[in-house]
């Protein structure tokens, strides 16, 4: 090994050991007693090792009903884009009807105004359905997720995948006999997998981490989510660090092993869904 | 197939025009009729959803910034004078100078830094994946907890003064200090964001021409030139892609302030959307409204600013 080779090595080496630092301290943070949190000589492993922070946060904190918000939400958010993506995707790639090109024009606008403005209406709309619909609008999980139930740039992304599919394979499969959705699914579909894998990555991400439309249509725990729940806690609590940070811990975790057991897959996802990364 | 109808199966198998030809010569009206039908209610969902949470809230907070409307009584048309309030309010204007200090920070260092960890990576390595992911993990991570993370690290007894302390540099209460709070938020953001950064650029090192890099290192071209002279220019769209998405993200930074100083001290780390929020729960939506159709306006010439800067360099 040359000298020029083992100066990249150490710089990568110290580079990523930097950029893991802060994660190695949150963590040893969330598992030492709230009094020795600054004490001097509680450098990586602290002594003695406490899991009052987790206890605190899952008992005394509704972390539980946060990290259960923080699933349906995902899931369902993810569920939603996977079916109506595709399904719109494939009708902008394959079908065709009046207006498409009209409609797809439309859609693209979205993907360049900032969610800001339509935030006061959404919520101002949401409080109005929340008046004849108990279970939808303000502090309701479905009114967390209504907005992000089909999303135009997964349409972008999977009309992409739909889009390489040759029209003979489709033909082909018509001139056999299959009606439409019979094709998207048992033709098209399976065709897009890696697409699919993408789209769930993307909006399973973008769903877990989303913090500004779930603080302000969220009022009460019932409809919290970890990432409001966390800024709150945050906010509030700057006495007893390790409470936050096993809070934090908990949010986080979920994203970080997904991301180490699909690595390659969560690169290209992010670098694919780099147009919507705003 | 087992949805196919029984009309379509006995439908005999006709030439037809491709399928990415306009008219489709031959095909029955009625199929043609059913493809639209179908193909309509398909994309049925997305227009449900984008006139009910997209283009209805538009038109709405658009009206809504030229009236007084609280949210409680019925809004009364003002003309432009929100807008006129807000160029002559100093906190909005405050907030404007810290997220256009906060974009030019993070968008000169953030960029730099995932190109650089591009280069560094970008040549056959032991542990390449390895080292990718280690910048990636933080875009993976909420934002709150990023902000979460950093508000305990600058905390006055933090780790990051532990460490200064080693070198006796005397530590700093960096969040409580008006002139450090943002940059401690920059600071945070940028160990954030960078390495989508790097994975963007180093999959545009892949397209920088191999062979034009071998000819000028055998015409002893040294490793910056070539750097300067034949990767720099092929990675232009890429450079101008990351910029414009990045600066377009970070004229909407809030949920770091929210967490780490709460717009403070003294204001020095309100954004704009900061503000904007802050208006919206004062029940001032016609200032809070006129405030997003700013930032809309401004992000929009931003862009098309850049895009040209982009484009009309050699």
């Amino acid at each position: 090994m040359t000298w020029r080779r083992a100066g990249l090595y150490a710089a990568l080496v110290v580079t990523s050991v930097a950029m893991l630092v802060p994660f190695f301290w949150t963590l040893s943070t969330s598992l030492k007693r709230p009094e020795d949190v600054f004490a001097p000589g509680q450098w990586l492993i602290p002594k003695p090792l406490s899991l009052q922070g987790y206890r605190d946060v899952f008992t005394l904190l509704p972390f539980p009903r946060y990290f259960m918000n923080s699933v349906i939400v995902t899931v369902a958010i993810v569920a939603l884009n996977v079916v109506f993506d595709t399904a719109a995707a494939y009708a902008f790639a394959k079908l065709r009807f009046p207006g498409r090109s009209v409609i797809f024009g439309l859609l693209l606008l979205t993907l360049m105004i900032p969610m800001q403005v339509n935030l006061i209406p959404l919520y101002r709309l949401m409080v109005w359905f929340h008046g004849f619909l108990p279970w939808f609008g303000i502090d309701t999980l479905a009114g967390i997720v209504a907005p992000s139930a089909v999303q135009v740039f997964g349409i972008f992304l999977m009309r992409q995948y739909f889009a390489a599919i040759p029209d003979s394979i489709i033909e082909a499969a018509r001139l056999d006999g299959a009606g439409e959705l019979t094709l998207l699914r048992r033709v098209v579909l399976p065709i897009s997998l890696p697409g699919v894998a993408t789209l769930t990555i993307f909006t399973a991400l973008s769903a877990w981490n989303d913090f500004l439309w779930p603080l302000l249509v969220s009022s009460s725990d019932a409809s919290r989510t970890l990432p409001v729940g966390l800024a709150l806690l945050s906010r509030k609590n700057t006495v007893n660090w390790a409470d936050t940070m096993a809070g934090a811990v908990v949010t986080a975790i979920p994203m970080i092993l997904a991301f180490v057991l699909l690595q390659r897959r969560f690169i290209e996802g992010l670098a694919a869904g780099a147009v919507k990364d705003t | 197939m087992a949805d196919a109808t029984a009309s379509e199966v006995r439908l005999p198998p006709q030439p037809r025009a491709a399928r990415s030809g306009r008219l489709p010569r031959g095909r029955p009206d009625r199929l043609r009729r059913k493809e639209a039908a179908v193909g309509f209610l398909l994309v049925l969902p997305v227009l449900i959803t984008t006139t009910l949470f997209f283009f209805g809230p538009m038109v709405f907070s658009l009206y809504w910034s030229f009236t007084n409307y609280n949210g409680l009584t019925a809004p009364q048309w003002v003309g432009l004078q929100n807008y006129a309030d807000l160029l002559g309010d100093p906190l909005f204007l405050t907030a404007c100078r810290n997220t256009l200090v906060f974009a030019l920070v993070t968008m000169s260092i953030g960029p730099a830094l995932g190109l650089g960890s591009a280069l560094l990576l970008n040549r056959p390595l032991r542990g390449r994946a390895l080292f990718r992911g280690a910048y990636f993990v933080p875009v993976t991570t909420s934002l709150i907890v990023v902000a979460t993370i950093w508000k305990m690290l600058l905390n006055d007894q933090g780790l990051v003064n532990q460490i200064l302390s080693v070198f006796s540099i005397p530590g700093h209460d960096w969040l409580t200090d008006p002139s450090t709070a943002l940059f401690a938020v920059c600071a945070a953001s940028i160990w954030q964001g960078f390495g989508f950064e790097t994975v963007i650029f180093l999959a545009a090192l892949q397209t920088v021409p191999r062979d034009l890099l071998e000819a000028a290192e055998v015409d002893g071209a040294g490793v910056l030139r070539r750097f300067w002279h034949i990767s720099l220019p092929a990675l232009r769209p890429t450079i101008l892609f990351v910029s414009v998405v990045g600066v377009i993200g970070a004229f909407q930074v809030f949920d770091q302030v929210f967490v780490m100083t709460q717009g403070g001290p003294l204001e020095s780390t309100t954004t704009v959307v900061y503000y904007l929020v802050n208006r919206f729960r004062a029940l001032d939506l016609g200032h809070a409204s006129a405030t997003a159709y700013l930032l809309v306006v401004v992000l929009a010439v931003a862009s098309a600013a850049q895009m040209r800067l982009g484009r009309s360099k050699p």
